[in-house]
């Protein structure tokens, strides 16, 4: 049942392959309560995070990812909000600690770049400041000290001319300089973990490259684990060492980037594949190679929540799949299909594009 | 909210200097449509100031003297001249800052205007000081315990508040404090007892100038009925757009940025969301303070104390048409100076207006 880290070469560091995960999710549900009763935006979802390791969240919009990775730190958190199961992090379990002890998580431990960098940052205070801030609030330093740390931090990300920068507010800032703020923010702490939520899909092509290449070489640096959500395939093909597929709100596969890019074995990671040209490229809003849409929330169906889309639907599918390998040489690939269970020889015509 | 929204917006201005020399081009504009108002609206009122003085004290005079009198009083103050060339005379004079004399009495606008102005805006002031303060406490605290029953009941006394006859409410407050447990005086502004000499006429000012601290306690004492009456119906407006405001701000993705960073909800409140919901409130501010101008002629009326609203009243009814004009003039003015003021606080307060 838990994903052990992948057996192959393409692990953070490599060295062990029997590492305790630091984050590890079990059984995590989140709905979310509208008038029109509870939506179910994760749906039981198990995951580990090892240390230094880059893993992907990909799938279609709606399919759980922001809502997933903002319940770890409880950034979602308020009365229309329904969120169970267990997220163990450094002996506290984040889905039932109080705000006290988030607080003490959040920012320090376990940091977010969120996609819109220009709402996320606060119009009226200094780049800088919004830096300080979070030294100040996590660490013992002076204000003053803060501030130098946050120029630093702001030079290390990238940004031209630190000490007149800090001083300026995000409208004055260009898109890809605001994302860099923003990550400036999230990393000046060494977080453990960093969630990245989209953190390029606001950005031109260029810039988005160039803020990859900033959170990849950062990541090495730091030894940071990072979520990365994201809709875009060239994103994990770039950095991720990981990939989970998500659809509607569960992890239906998961594995290496190279396993579930090259080898993907649920139908839906095929079919995505399929309809992304280039295999790498942004997840097309409706894929041609899967028609119909993912269900929402209470038409969801019985079993298995892929099956009205699905071509190779089975007596079984009735029944939920669950998430395990289906390949005994490693444990690290799995997916949540019948047919990896029946063993069932699989047409191979989806993937013909690859 | 999406008033909230669309006053929020940020002014299309470059630098603060623009943007004051902006809004001060447009004075003379808002002073000119307003004399131009005031002036043709107060002769077409029945009646003209030459009856009222022929009139007065005219026991045991025939109808024909009176008749008389009134005439000859109307070719004095050159009421008998056509209506447009009395216009132009008096927008001559204006433009020279020359607002006339009083048809009752010998004293000049002006003169009339340095007494009883400054009582008005200590006056509006004070009211506005409180119910701004009113406003943002309560607004803050019901957005903060929004839909508990605490909201539920600040939310009402705001709705109520503002759409209560306040008037009333003042003289309920004389009846009240003043008459039946004796502790506020109950009219006017300062006992004449103090022997008060004004040098500004801000009592505030004065006494610091004329080292007279025994000023200050009477003085608060009369202003604090009146300026609390004026500034309730004000503080319920503002208790629900801080609090729509507050809302919004708190729904604003850098709110969620904040509490990434592990600001706990007291420093998120105070560094975040305070100053950044501050602007659409600061916006209406300046609108707000017209009708609270509005609203003094007739807590002035109510509470006999000696501001221009005071003045204004007697004036329409003796038809003292230079009065009027010389009192809606420096209202007028007073309303445009404030607003220009709330422009500039909202430059200050959002740099998204300042040059890159
Ligand atoms: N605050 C909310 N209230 C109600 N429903 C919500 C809320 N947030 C998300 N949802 C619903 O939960 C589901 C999952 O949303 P989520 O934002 O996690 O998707 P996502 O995978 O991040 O999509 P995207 O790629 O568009 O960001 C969607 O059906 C969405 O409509
Ligand atoms: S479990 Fe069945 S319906 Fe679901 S993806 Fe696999 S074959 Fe298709
Ligand atoms: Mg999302």
């Amino acid at each position: 049942m838990a994903t052990s880290p992948e057996q192959s070469s393409s692990g953070a560091d490599g060295s062990s392959a029997a590492r305790e995960p630091i984050l590890s999710v079990r059984d995590l549900r989140v709905g979310f309560r509208t008038r029109s009763g509870v939506v179910p935006a994760v749906d039981g979802v198990d995951l580990d995070l090892y240390a230094g390791e880059v893993l992907a969240i990909v799938g279609e919009s709606g399919s759980g990812k922001s809502a997933m990775s903002m319940s770890l730190v409880g950034l979602n958190r308020g009365p229309r909000t329904m969120i169970s199961g267990t997220a163990h992090f450094r002996g506290i379990e984040l889905i039932s600690a109080s705000e006290r002890q988030l607080r003490s998580v959040r920012g320090k431990h376990i940091a977010v770049v969120f996609q819109d960098a220009l709402a996320a940052l606060n119009p009226l205070h200094r780049i800088g400041k919004q830096v300080a801030e979070m030294i100040t609030l996590h660490q013992k330093v002076s204000g003053r000290r803060a501030k130098d740390m946050a120029v630093q931090m702001l030079g290390d990300v990238g940004i031209s001319n630190p000490r007149h920068n800090a001083e300026a507010y995000p409208h004055q800032f260009s898109g890809g300089m605001r994302q860099r703020a923003m990550t400036a923010i999230a990393l000046a702490n060494d977080p453990t973990v960093l969630i990245a939520d989209e953190p390029t899909t606001a950005l031109d092509v260029t810039i988005q490259a160039q803020i990859l290449d900033l959170l990849k070489s950062l990541q090495r640096e730091l030894g940071t684990a990072v979520v990365i959500v994201t809709h875009d395939l060239g994103v994990v093909a770039d950095i991720a060492d990981r990939v989970a597929v998500m659809y509607s709100g569960r992890i239906v596969e998961i594995g290496t980037t190279e396993q579930v890019l090259y080898a993907p074995k649920h139908p839906y990671t095929r079919g995505l594949l399929a309809s992304t040209p280039g295999v790498t490229g942004p997840i097309p809003a409706s894929l041609p190679t899967i028609p119909g849409s993912p269900p929402m929330g209470a038409e969801r169906p019985d079993g298995c929540s892929f099956a009205p889309r699905c071509a190779f639907v089975l007596r079984e599918c009735a029944t939920t799949p669950i998430l395990a390998s289906h390949d005994p040489s490693d444990s690290g690939h799995q997916d949540a299909c019948w047919l990896g269970e029946l063993t069932i020889p699989v047409p191979d015509e989806s993937r013909s594009t690859l | 909210m999406t008033l909230v929204m669309r006053l929020s917006r940020p002014l299309r201005s470059r630098t603060l200097g623009m943007l004051i020399v902006r809004r001060l081009l447009l004075v003379p504009l808002v002073l000119f449509a307003v004399v131009t108002i005031v002036f043709f609206a107060m002769r077409l009122i029945p009646g003209s100031p030459a009856t009222t003085l022929g009139v007065a004290g005219t026991e045991g005079l025939s109808s024909k003297q009176i008749q008389e009198n009134i005439d000859a009083l109307t070719k004095t103050l050159g009421l008998d001249r056509p209506l447009l060339e009395q216009f132009g005379t008096y927008l001559l004079a204006v433009s020279r800052l020359d607002l006339g004399y009083s048809f009752f009495g010998s004293n000049s606008v002006v003169s009339l205007l340095k007494n009883t102005l400054p009582a008005t805006i200590e006056l509006v002031f004070t009211a506005m000081i409180i119910a701004v303060i009113l406003g943002v406490v309560t607004g803050v605290v019901a957005a903060m315990r929004r839909g508990k029953a605490l909201d539920s009941i600040i939310l009402a006394f705001a709705t109520v508040s503002f759409s209560l006859p306040w008037f009333a409410l003042g003289v309920l407050g004389i009846i009240v404090f003043s008459v039946q447990l004796g502790w506020l005086p109950v009219l006017g502004r300062l006992p004449t007892s103090l022997g008060y000499q004004p040098t500004t006429n801000f009592v505030l000012l004065d006494a610091i100038l004329q080292n007279r601290p025994d000023l200050v306690l009477p003085w608060i004492e009369h202003l604090i009925l009146p300026a609390l009456t004026l500034a309730i119906s004000m503080a319920g407006f503002i208790t629900r757009m801080v609090r729509a405001s507050v809302l919004e701000v708190l729904g604003d993705d850098f709110i969620r940025t904040a509490r990434m960073k592990g600001l706990d909800e007291w420093h998120i409140m105070s560094g975040h969301v305070l100053r950044n919901s501050s602007l659409p409130v600061v916006t209406v501010l300046g609108l707000q303070f017209g009708s609270l101008l509005g609203g003094s002629v007739i807590t002035e009326t109510v509470f006999s104390y000696p501001g221009v609203g005071n003045l204004l009243v007697s004036a329409v009814n003796q038809h003292d048409y230079l009065l009027v004009q010389g009192a809606v003039f420096a209202v007028a003015l007073l309303f445009i100076l404030t607003n220009v003021v709330v422009d500039i606080l909202y430059y200050v307060l959002d740099p998204r207006l300042r040059k890159a």
